[in-house]
């Protein structure tokens, strides 16, 4: 008997190679896009967009001769010499040069994916949130808590273990208890309800720096750091209110149209804007009812005389706020570090609790910045 | 017995089996028995995916089984046969398949199977690799659990990058130069400086050569990182290890694979017109036949090509002309058959080609050698149908099936334990794949690596680091 009717192999493994593919291509997407946030095809991108992204990291990678210098090769049919064959521009027919000898020609696939900004919005926020948020209940509005503890018949998510239980309890109900011969009916699902949960109630202020210190590039740097910040807190905090502050030697509330085409001129007084910050908490947000976060983004281009100033008031909003974050833009260049507003804190106020820093020099560096800003709980010890 | 269209029981394939088998025997092919397996699509497409069934867990066989997968439930291919090397040969035979469709199938692999068991470089083949094959998938599985899927991942895919530069891929060795050697001569008295200092160039080079790692040049890419690199883990060998004697496993195949493709369609053909099928099924078999040997209009089509040069031996064997009683000896002296497994017993496609490729085969295959359309990629133009320039394009593309000559050179480039590979062919590689790859020798490697090439004839470097940087530099560097 040579002919046999195979059950033994693992079945099923080369569909779950295909899940795992899936999941790879997510992570070299995300990956691809983190370096690319800074770029403006991006940025510029609205809603409707779509921007595609190439997975270089998802590339078979081989060494192959350059194609454009390859001498050509050998093709059969009837055909006489001087022949031109193929399509005449590029339009796919499927009959094309395909097979190439094993090795030469690297796999056709997909290596680039077409993403509108929803997809690449879900994909970089996945692992932000609003660290050391509070319960700070919103009387007026609630939000609905998705609670798996039930289990059903149908449904998309199955649960293995009550699946296991309906076999083992339908096998001893005919007589011998023991898991196996899994069946249709023993199928349970993970079900859930939703229960309302009071929604807390979050302000985070934006404070940028505009003197005339903050040249093209460092205002560029500034602005995509805040616009992904608003885009951040927009798609997951829906109801978070966000106060936005512009500053020289003085500073002011602005709305948000005003805060990201701001032009003025002036020398800088950091205090001046946390003191606004402070005032404006104060006033409108009181702490008992309010998670509050304040984000400063500036050269550190500061009068040195301010530094002391600043850190006191810095000092004293990081009792009451959840996190008050300070990003210092193209801090390599121009001034001394030491003179510098970072230098500064480096030096007196590292340990601060409650107080983040950090500093980009250039596009790549943004990702780092928010990912300390807004670190995930459970994953704020791998990025510190 | 059941209509040609029905899908026939394991008892009809079983009978199918031993009638292919006898007439086998009698053409002079027996082989020991294969088992036959007949598995479901998802089966055969997921060791279509692999190249081995229960192959290691990786996303690139995911992304392969699923595009050809999804191919064959939307009707635009059929994958009729699978085949393993082992001992004894395994073939797995698509559920579903007509009668017709499974007798042409198992009579083409009575052919891979005399291939397997009697062409020279499958002599070295492990034939017992299937456990090891499981084993070692149960080992990358330990690894994924131990170290993350992503890291293990990232790591295979790195190996497998380079995973073909084995040596059975390219075994012409270039001669290392002669080392300049100490000769006095006869006007040495007269330039004593001259003499120093050719003496310590001599002396420089042997130490040179003495402490250069590695000694020559080394086509080995992964054996010698696995060998030499620093910073690996115990794991990470061991993948290297899994990676490099499962690819051994198919370097063999992909240096005949014109010849053996010949010979299963040649046998298949024979058996089949020894079956005596009724109108009905042979006209069906005449399509599959047509559907397997039908030449592609781009390239070459293996099965076509090496059926068509396994024809013309039979017929030179039995019909030679003056010219080609000349050029072989056994021309017109021997039985096509015998002759036909004497060519499948030596040769390897390289040097079936050089000896086979005549301008009678190029005719019957209606060959013809092609340049690109410069500024349309998808364009050919037709330049010759010359037997000569056709073999050696046919050859310049078997001789290495396409893995581009790369060698260590150095593996202390500069004394900053960079990597110096250096690339040798005609024409230079694609710089964004150079690149590319040569990042994945740098993490494997640990330190940067750099690959000598050339750019439109012109020398070029490419550098990439560990951290993920690459450049090109024009000079050495």
């Amino acid at each position: 008997m040579s002919v046999v009717q195979d059950t033994a192999l693992p079945s099923g493994q080369g569909a779950r190679d295909a899940l795992h593919h899936s999941d790879r291509l997510r992570r070299k997407v995300t990956e691809q896009l983190k370096r690319r946030i800074g770029e403006e095809d991006i940025v510029a991108a609205g809603p409707d967009k779509r921007i595609r992204v190439p997975i270089s990291g998802t590339k078979p990678w081989r060494f192959v001769l350059d194609r454009g210098e390859r001498p050509g090769g050998v093709g059969q049919g009837d055909v006489r010499p001087g022949d031109v064959l193929g399509p005449p521009d590029g339009d796919a027919d499927g009959s094309g040069t395909g097979e190439d000898g094993a090795g030469t020609a690297p796999g056709e696939e997909l290596y680039e994916v077409t993403l509108d900004m929803d997809e690449v919005e879900e994909l970089l926020f996945a692992e932000l949130e609003l660290p050391r948020l509070k319960r700070k209940p919103d009387p007026t509005t609630t939000e609905q808590d998705v609670v798996y503890d039930d289990i059903a018949r149908k449904g998309p998510q199955v649960d293995k273990k009550a699946t296991l239980r309906a076999n083992l309890e339908r096998n001893a109900r005919r007589g011998r208890a023991f898991v196996g011969d899994v069946d249709r009916d023993d199928l349970r699902y993970r079900s859930y309800h939703e229960q309302p949960r009071p929604r807390d109630r979050a302000v985070v202020f934006c404070v940028m720096d505009v003197s005339a210190s903050m040249n093209v590039p460092r205002k560029r740097m500034a602005r995509l750091f805040f616009y992904w910040c608003v885009q951040f807190l927009r798609r997951r905090h829906e109801q978070v209110e966000i106060v936005f502050v512009g500053h020289t030697t003085e500073a002011w509330e602005l709305t948000e149209a005003e805060f990201f085409g701001r032009v003025a001129t002036g020398g800088t007084r950091v205090s001046a804007a946390y003191e606004l910050v402070d005032e404006i908490a104060t006033r409108r947000f009181p702490t008992a009812d309010w998670n509050a976060y304040a984000l400063h983004c500036s050269d550190g281009d500061n009068f040195a005389a301010d530094n002391r100033r600043t850190l006191e008031l810095v000092q004293r909003l990081v009792e009451r706020f959840a996190l008050v974050g300070y990003l210092e833009v193209d801090s390599g260049t121009g001034f001394g570090v030491q003179r510098r507003l970072s230098g500064f804190f480096a030096d007196q106020a590292a340990d601060l609790d409650g107080f983040v820093f950090a500093t980009a020099d250039d596009d790549r560096a943004l990702w780092p910045a928010l990912q300390r800003f807004f670190a995930r709980q459970d994953v704020a010890g791998a990025v510190a | 017995m059941s209509p040609a269209a029905a899908t026939p029981t394991a008892a009809d394939l079983d009978r199918i089996d031993a009638r292919c088998q006898e007439i086998a025997g009698e053409l002079g092919f027996a082989v020991p028995p294969i088992v036959f397996h007949v598995m479901g699509s998802a089966e055969v497409y997921d060791i279509a995916a692999r190249g081995l069934p229960g192959r290691y867990s990786s996303s690139r066989f995911g992304a392969s089984f699923r595009r050809q997968h999804d191919e064959y439930r939307l009707g635009r291919s059929r994958i009729y046969e699978l085949i393993v090397n082992t001992d004894p040969v395994h073939a797995y035979l698509l559920d579903g398949n007509s009668r017709v469709a499974q007798t042409l199938v198992m009579a083409h692999c009575i052919g891979h199977a005399w291939f397997f068991a009697h062409n020279g470089w499958f002599g070295p083949t492990d034939r017992a690799i299937l456990p090891r094959v499981r084993g070692a998938a149960e080992r990358i599985d330990g690894y994924m659990a131990a170290h993350g899927r992503d890291r293990v991942e990232d790591f295979v895919e790195a190996c497998e990058a380079i995973v073909v530069h084995q040596p059975q891929a390219q075994l012409v060795h270039a001669a290392d130069p002669e080392p300049e050697e100490d000769r006095p001569g006869p006007y040495d008295a007269l330039f004593p400086d001259d003499v120093t200092a050719r003496r310590d160039r001599i002396e420089r080079a042997r130490e040179d050569r003495v402490h250069r790692v590695p000694l020559r040049p080394d086509r080995d890419l992964l054996g010698f990182i696995e060998h030499h690199a620093t910073g690996l883990a115990e794991w990470q060998r061991d993948v290297i290890s899994i990676l490099r004697s499962e690819q051994a496993y198919f370097l063999p195949q992909m240096r005949t694979k014109i010849l053996n493709e010949g010979l299963a369609v040649l046998c298949h053909q024979e058996i089949c017109q020894r079956l005596m099928l009724p109108a009905e099924d042979y006209w069906q078999y005449e399509q599959l036949n047509a559907s397997v040997t039908q030449p592609h209009l781009g390239a070459v089509n293996p099965y076509h090509l090496g059926s068509t040069i396994l024809r013309e031996v039979m017929r030179i064997a039995q019909d030679p002309d003056d010219e080609e009683r000349e050029r072989w000896p056994w021309a017109g002296e021997v039985d096509p058959l015998e002759q036909v497994r004497a060519v499948c017993r030596d040769h390897d496609d390289e040097s079936l080609l050089r000896e086979h490729l005549t301008p009678k085969v190029c005719e019957r295959a209606r060959l013809f050698a092609f340049e690109h359309v410069q500024g349309n990629p998808r364009q050919i133009r037709v330049s010759s149908t010359e037997c000569d320039e056709i073999r050696e394009r046919l050859i310049a593309q078997h001789a290495t099936f396409g893995v581009p000559h790369v060698e260590v050179v150095d593996a202390d480039h500069g004394g900053r334990g960079e990597l110096y590979l250096r690339h040798r062919d005609e024409v230079g590689l694609d710089p964004e794949y150079a690149r590319g790859t040569l990042l994945q020798v740098a993490t494997l490697w640990g330190r940067p690596a750099i690959v000598e090439t050339t750019r439109h004839g012109d020398p070029i470097w490419y550098v990439a680091g560990p951290d993920g940087h690459t450049e090109d530099a024009t000079e050495r560097p």
